[in-house]
Order: structure tokens, then sequence, then C-alpha cells
């Protein structure tokens, strides 16, 4: 496999993790802007505890995800009262202020005879842990997706089980489900964590293939294409978000020929399939359609 | 995959030193085509030109990096010991973080911030200071 294409699949890889944290408060009914900002503090937390402390990947792995629910249960705990475009507002300015929180960090120490850790708008060099154990691009690449196919897998059993159909109930009617006894504040913030941990998984896994990271990386950018994920690939299953990623990046990748003008036609072809397709590719009626004719 | 991950799991277990870390610099001329420039690499450990690297560059732009970035290109020796030629065809002018993906002597990734316009490439001053290569 040349580098192009690994490059290619690892960035497809990386950013499934954050396509399925905003898929994740979508089926709930929510829609945030701000899933980037939980990816950044992922970044930032694992390349600190490798690259600053040698504490191992895996480890760094579980205290970024444990950070990126707290931060996500903080922010949750104001926005979540809200409704619709206030709540997508209020989680894109949360994200915002993250993001120059970033940009404001100054946390150097050194390692080795060099200098390392975030640098305010300077970003965050020499996150080598990949590099240092040995660990080959091809080799990584089997490791995000081993990874992604775990998540994918609790997905899966999350969307079969009653947590599921509970979960699915908040987004179509949320006064029906609190009328039921489900605890629907309680559910939407455990949610709103478990998003947050996921998006901070994906960081980990990007700081580390990228070697740098900076505050610019989680912009808002980032947060706009991680919601057109889930909407592009649909929200009738959990590969409406990784099948979302997929077009996003191919349509990115394969309107090369169109050099300077190829983000013009990809917003385009964009606008085009949600006007064709406006609750995305693999939506709720084709999910049952396919599931009726291979059950 | 399976090998690859098994792979993966045993080179967890360890972790070896770091080697000593290579430093590179970049020389761009811009071309007269849109966004292509033909870029010198100078590539250093410890003071001293590092020949023999096998470089693979890359590059995007810090806003949107999986959205604008370039096919990596393999660097190919240049005239003197330590230095690397490549062609860069850029997107668009600006700030863009160059990738050198280096294999052979040192393994390693190291990120160069540099402006692009037509008088070719100069290193990125954020808050009057030059980031570090």
């Amino acid at each position: 496999m040349d580098d192009y294409t690994i490059g290619v699949l690892t960035n497809i890889g990386l950013f499934s993790f954050l396509a399925l944290s905003a898929y994740l408060l979508l089926i709930t009914g929510e829609m945030s802007f701000g899933q980037q900002a939980f990816f950044g503090i992922g970044a930032y937390c694992a390349g600190i505890l490798t690259a600053m402390y040698g504490v191992s990947l895996p480890l760094a792995a579980i205290a970024a995800m444990a950070l990126g629910a707290l931060a996500a249960l903080l922010v949750g705990l104001p926005t979540l009262r809200l409704k619709g475009l206030y709540f997508a507002m209020a989680t894109l300015a949360a994200a915002e202020m993250i993001r120059i929180l970033f940009e404001l960090l100054h946390f150097q120490r050194t390692v080795e005879g060099e200098l390392l850790g975030p640098d305010g708008t300077q970003g965050f060099r020499g996150i080598r842990w990949v590099f240092e154990s040995g660990v080959e691009p091809l080799h990584y690449l089997a490791l995000i997706y081993v990874v992604l196919a775990v998540v994918l897998g609790l997905f899966a059993w999350i969307e079969r089980s009653r947590l599921g159909a509970t979960l699915r109930s908040l987004g179509q009617d949320p006064e029906l489900a609190a009328s039921l006894g489900v605890d629907v504040n309680r559910l939407k913030l455990g949610v709103a964590a478990a998003a947050g941990a996921l998006a901070a998984l994906g960081g980990v896994l990007y700081a580390h293939h990228n070697t740098y990271i900076e505050p610019r990386n989680f912009d808002i950018m980032l947060g706009i294409h991680s919601l057109a994920y889930a909407l592009i690939g649909g929200l009738g299953t959990t590969f409406g978000p990784l099948l979302g990623v997929v077009v996003d990046i191919g349509l990115v990748e394969g309107s090369r020929v169109f050099e300077g003008y190829r983000m013009i036609v990809f917003g385009g072809l964009v606008a085009v399939l949600l006007v064709f397709r406006p609750r995305g590719l693999l939506d709720e009626r084709v999910v049952h359609w396919l599931r009726a004719r291979f059950s | 995959m399976a090998k690859s991950a098994l792979f993966l799991i045993l080179a967890l277990a360890s972790l070896p030193a770091a080697a000593q870390r290579a430093q590179a610099e970049l020389e761009c001329r811009f071309t007269g085509t849109d966004f292509v420039y033909d870029c010198l690499i100078r590539l250093k450990r410890a003071g001293e030109p590092l020949p023999g690297a096998s470089i693979t560059v890359g590059a995007d732009m810090p806003s949107m990096p999986m959205a604008h970035n370039i096919r990596p290109v393999k660097a190919k020796p240049g005239k003197n010991p330590g230095e690397y030629l490549a062609r860069l065809d850029l997107e668009m002018r600006g700030e863009w973080a160059v990738k050198l993906r280096l294999a052979g002597p040192v393994k390693d990734q190291l990120i160069l911030h540099y402006d692009f316009d037509e008088k070719g490439a100069r290193p990125v001053i954020r808050s009057g200071r030059l980031p570090r290569k």
C-alpha cells in the first residue's frame, strides 16, 4: 500500500471517531457543533502524557478519554437545558472557548535536551511515541481500525439493546420518553460524556499520527465536518456516519482534478446530495428496507 | 491486518530510547506555474548534514488538515550531502505545514511551517517568534 492510500485510509479512520461522536448526540436529538473541542482535549492530554512524561499510549488514551468525558459533562450541564439551535450555538461557543484556552496554554518541560509541550499558538511538536516505538504507518492504520471495530461493536450492541431504543426515543419525542419514566436529563448527560470520550479517543490517535497539533486544528471547520459526516451518511444506522466520512473524504480526494476550485465543487456536491437525501444516504427508510430484505 | 495488530501489541510492550533528533530547513522557489514550488530540503543531525535518508514530503493547511493537503512525494537526493529536492504542488498560497517523514538512518516526522507566495516560501512567524523545527 502506498503512502497516499495509507494517509487517506488513516484520515477516514481517525475522523470516523469524530463522526460517531456527533452521531451519538444526533440520535438523541441534539446537534452539537462542538465535538472538535473534545477531539482537541484528547489530542493535547495524550500528547502531554506520552511526549512529556513517557506514559504509554494505551494509558494516555484512557486518561484522555476520561478528561474528554469530564469536559463534555461540564459543557453539557449548562447547555443541555437548551433546545435545538440554542444548544447548537452554545456548543459552538464552548468549543471556541476551549480552542482559545489551547492558544493560551503554555506548558513545557525539557525532555532529553528538547523542550516539549504545548506552546500556545506555536502548537505542540514532538508527539513521537509512535515513531519511537517503531510503529510503521501500516501498523498504526491497523491499530486505528482495530479500535474503531471495537467501538462499532459497542454501538451495534447498544443499538440492539433497550438502551438503544431509549436513546432513539429521546431523539423522537423527549416528553413522551419522560412520561414513560426515562430520566431524560441524566441520560442526555451520559450520552454527552460518552460522545466526549469518543471524540477524545479520536484526538489521541490523531495527535500521535500527526506528531504535531495546534489550536487551529480544532476550529469550527472540523466541527462542521463532523456533523456533515453523520448527516451525509445518514442517521438510520451506526454505519451512516462512517459512510459519511468515506463520502466526504472521497469527494475531497476525488475532486483534486479541479485543483484550486475543488472545495467549491466539493461543497456543491454535498449540497446536491443533501437536497436529494435530506436525512443522509443511509436514512431510517433505507435501513428498514435493507433489514427487511436481508434478515 | 491481524499480523499488523500483533506487531503493534508487541511494540506497545516496549519503548525504545529516543534517537538524536534530526532538523530540517526548507528553501522553496516558485516555478511560475500556479502554486508549484521546487524545494530544497537541508537535513541535519547534531549540526552535521544527514545524507542517505528517505524523505516523503507532504503538506497540509493547519486550519483544515484533512481537506487542504497534497499527495505526498518522495524527495530526491540533491547535489550536496544532506540536501534533498522535492516539487510541491500546493492548492493555494498561504501557510502550509510541510511534513517530512524520514526513514533510513533516522525515523521521525518533522513539521515545518512556511508561508508560500509568488516569491517563494518563508518560515512562519507567530507572536514574533519562529516555530521550532
